[in-house]
């Protein structure tokens, strides 16, 4: 008994454990990036550097996230580049061709979708005779539910098409088919309705299915419990850029690691008199603990290396770096080539130049990439010899740096 | 005490997940530099060390035409001496770093020059990246005569200068251009050629016939020009080591003007006016002129790709002057300029990435660049008066012919980087037109 009451305790620990705190662990990168976001949205500009960041935190998948970011990205920099372009005199050609593409690039997103629906229609069709049975009593909920699994996707859409064609087919087939139907229609029951329909639609259905995919797609709100699944990446595209304002709309993750940041002081000065005046690892030492101690303070537990750079702070760094980066001396073809230096930092803000090297380089042959990373350690090295302004306190944030330059927005201008 | 351990090592495990991110540093901070500055990169040259007392004679001199070439790209700007705090006293693979940073040089060219006295020349260089503390590439050597030191000066920048910006110098070269003298109603034209920088002027025709439009080979050991001497416009062809000439074998009852080299440098078209009818022709060595337009339009002022498979021109066929591009041996051409005004003497890029013209819009001509298919039109110059622009052998900057107005009004030669910065004059005593840059020389 003994044996088998601690194994079942270890055993229920553990998951409970698990389940607590894997969900938590797969949040951890989120939370870093809201809080530079939180302090920054403010800037609209900054808004724009934070934007893939952001893009984490409404798809549950980490892999698609990063994928996705990528590509917000490059639209985001188009915007920033018209900004030089007014300072050029000469050639306001180029300018006004970037800025517009963006934008409805974004919006055509959505229109996609509905091809895929139509794709969908045919999965259906082998359920149907199963199930009329249950469609009637409310019960099925749950038998229902095991046969989303094995097309969560494609049973979802049908449904809504169907729905509105359904009515008529189902009153010639049986009595009791209609009354489930009736049930279905006006009500948001998703499964049962679908499955009764299909059989008798599937012949005529296909051809009226595509003009119903268009008001489908307008109306999306219904088929919120299904639609999740196919529409998450589309939506995912759009939320990047509206997180930077409504940040506050994720409230309950802001919230959260703002308040460890200011607790954790008090705590080491009252609790622990070790703790002396500002020393930042037993600033970090007093986060893990919390963190060990509340699951929920997941995000408290990225402050080891100190509270992230607020956009402002990176800002300042780029800044300082691109006043010294002159491009004037470099032949074209390295100025449509884009270096990534990376470099590691002394605790004065200095970089050390030994460490100064070229990760990559994209756009240009080797020997362009060549000028192009002489031309950023340059700058790297001429502003940076009396110590770029960052914050001390958050050296654990930039003791490694790596920084890209892209020239192709001041090509020619 | 079992279950007490089992439970705590059911916590431990259950908080494993928060232990790995502890461990596990977070990645370098990215910063995205995207905006630059653009000005002239400051550069020191210090007088060449004399390696013994012939090269005295040249080694201030040098070091002078090397910093005059630099500084004259725009994209560089010297140092002055009297800034030095520190001096160069012997030709070292090493320098004081920071006594140069500390005058803000962030190149550094030094070199040594040594002559004997049958009139041979050597110069040696080094650059070197002050604020990387590094050497940019190996020292160099050129050997010569003390004749064309000018020469070896130029040959040292054009060095220094592909080191630094990645890209062809343009500096050993030569131009080739229309020198006029008198007043207006009685100008005297003559073939002139001259270093790239105005320097070394040589007449290659006297004035007894009107000259026009001289055009360099691909090789730069020939030139190509139009000549009134005996009453209309013929092609004549022209050796620059001999300055002997020969005409061309075309059709002796047409006008013949605007030829210019395919890059084979035997092929040659041009324009031939018969009949009140202007098309291009195209002549192979040892053949007979083909016609390569056909239309009662006037087509003139081709120019060939880099690459020898397409030709540029000039046509009016669509009601006013516009450029067109075409295969080699001819066939349908495609429009290519659509902006409003005329377009004319398009000269294809030596990079081939661009189409440099003369265009008239509202009264002012400008030089301008444009893409290959039309794209990216850039105007570079606006005045009373300019046309027939050049290309520098490195594609980088464009030399052309500007004229200012009135009776009293001259023509010079002026020089603008294709990015429309550092418009000059070329200093060149008299009126010139007409240039036409030569390939670096060999």
């Amino acid at each position: 008994m003994k044996t088998g009451t601690s194994i079942s305790g270890l055993g229920h620990i553990t998951l409970i454990g698990l389940a607590v705190f894997g969900g938590v662990f797969t949040h951890r990168p989120v939370p870093p990036p809201e809080v530079a976001n939180v302090t920054m949205i403010s800037e609209q500009e900054f808004a724009a550097l934070t934007r893939p960041v952001e893009g984490v935190p409404p798809t549950i998948v980490p892999p698609e996230t990063v994928v996705e970011a990528p590509e917000v990205a490059p639209a985001t920099e188009p915007e920033t580049t018209p900004a030089p372009e007014p300072t050029a005199v000469p050639d306001p050609e180029p300018v006004p061709i970037p800025t517009p593409d963006p934008e409805p690039e974004a919006q055509p997103a959505p229109a996609p979708e509905p091809v895929q629906e139509p794709v969908t229609v045919p999965t259906p069709t082998p359920t149907p005779e199963v199930l009329p049975a249950p469609a009637p009593a409310p019960v099925p909920a749950p038998s229902v539910a095991e046969p989303q699994p094995s097309a969560p996707v494609s049973t979802p859409r049908p449904a809504r098409r169907v729905a509105s064609e359904i009515a008529p087919p189902p009153p010639p087939d049986a009595a009791p088919a209609p009354e489930p139907v009736a049930g279905a229609a006006p009500t948001p029951e998703p499964t049962p309705a679908p499955v009764e329909t299909e059989p008798e639609a599937e012949p005529a259905a296909p051809e009226e299915a595509t003009t119903e995919i268009v008001t489908e797609a307008e109306t999306p709100s219904e088929t919120a419990p299904a639609a999740p699944v196919v529409t998450a990446p589309v939506t995912s595209a759009r939320p990047a850029p509206r997180p930077a304002r409504p940040a506050q709309t994720a409230q309950p993750a802001v919230p959260a690691p703002e308040p460890p940041a200011p607790a954790t002081p008090p705590r080491t000065a009252g609790s622990t008199s070790t703790a002396s005046s500002d020393s930042v690892d037993a600033a970090l030492r007093e986060a893990l603990e919390s963190a060990a101690r509340q699951p929920d303070a997941a995000p408290v537990v990225a402050a080891p290396s100190g509270p992230p750079l607020t956009a402002g702070e990176k800002e300042a760094l780029r800044v300082s770096v691109q006043k010294c980066w002159n491009v004037g001396a470099l032949s074209s073809e390295a100025m449509a080539t884009t270096v990534v230096v990376a470099m590691a930092m002394n605790r004065d803000g200095t970089p050390d130049a030994a460490t100064l090297r070229m990760i990559s380089s994209s756009g240009g042959s080797d020997a362009a990439a060549r000028q192009a990373y002489e031309a950023a350690r340059r700058a790297i090295i001429r502003c940076g010899a009396a110590g770029f302004p960052l914050p001390a306190e958050k050296y654990g944030q930039w003791q490694n740096v790596e920084m890209s330059f892209d020239p192709s927005g001041m090509r020619l201008r | 005490m079992t279950r007490f351990r089992l439970i705590a090592a059911a916590l431990a495990l259950a908080l494993l997940p928060f232990t790995t991110p502890l461990l596990a540093q977070n990645g370098p901070l990215r910063i995205d530099i995207t905006e630059g500055v653009i000005e002239p990169l400051p550069f020191a040259v210090p007088d060449f060390i004399s390696e013994n007392a012939p090269g005295g004679e040249y080694a201030q001199r040098i070091s002078r035409v090397v910093a005059a070439d630099l500084a004259g790209t725009g994209l560089f700007r010297e140092v002055p001496q009297e800034a030095f705090i520190s001096q160069i006293t012997a030709f070292t693979p090493s320098v004081d770093y920071a006594s140069w940073k500390a005058v803000n040089a962030q190149a550094l060219i030094t070199g040594a020059v040594s002559a004997t006295a049958d009139g041979q020349l050597v110069v040696k260089f080094r650059v070197f990246d002050v604020f990387s503390d590094t050497q940019l590439g190996e020292g160099l050597q050129f050997q010569g005569t003390t004749n064309s030191w000018r020469r070896m000066a130029h040959k040292v920048a054009d060095a220094v200068y592909s080191r630094i910006t990645g890209e062809g110098g343009y500096f050993d070269s030569r131009v080739v251009f229309v020198s006029e003298t008198g007043p207006k109603n009685d100008r005297r034209k003559r073939l002139a050629i001259m270093d790239y920088d105005g320097a070394n002027i040589q007449y290659l025709t006297n004035s007894s016939s009107i000259v026009l439009a001289p055009r360099f080979s691909p090789a730069g050991e020939r030139i190509l020009y139009t000549s009134y001497e005996t009453g209309f416009p013929q092609i004549y062809q022209l050796d620059v080591g001999s300055v002997s000439r020969v005409a061309l074998p075309v059709p002796a009852d047409s006008m013949t003007f605007a030829p210019r080299y395919a890059p084979d440098g035997q092929t040659v078209v041009f324009s031939a006016s018969q009949g009140g009818n202007t098309d291009i022709y195209r002549l192979r060595p040892g053949g007979a002129p083909e016609r390569l337009t056909n239309t009662p339009s006037i087509e003139t002022g081709p120019s060939y790709a880099p690459d020898g498979s397409q030709i540029v021109f000039e046509s009016d066929r669509s009601g006013t002057p516009q450029l067109y591009i075409m295969g080699a041996n001819g066939g349908e051409p495609t429009r290519i300029s659509f902006g409003a005004g005329r377009y004319g003497t398009p000269v294809w890029s030596p990079r081939g990435d661009l189409i440099a013209f003369t265009k008239q819009n509202a009264g002012r001509f400008h030089i301008g660049v444009m893409r290959t298919d039309g794209s990216e039109e850039r105007l570079l110059t606006a005045s009373f008066l300019d046309e027939g622009p050049t290309w520098a052998p490195n594609g980088r900057v464009l030399m052309f012919m500007r004229e200012t107005q009135g009776a009293e009004g001259q023509s010079a030669l002026y020089s603008v980087d294709i990015s429309g910065r550092n418009l000059k004059k070329v200093p060149i005593d008299g009126a010139a037109s007409d240039p036409a840059w030569s390939p670096l020389l060999k």
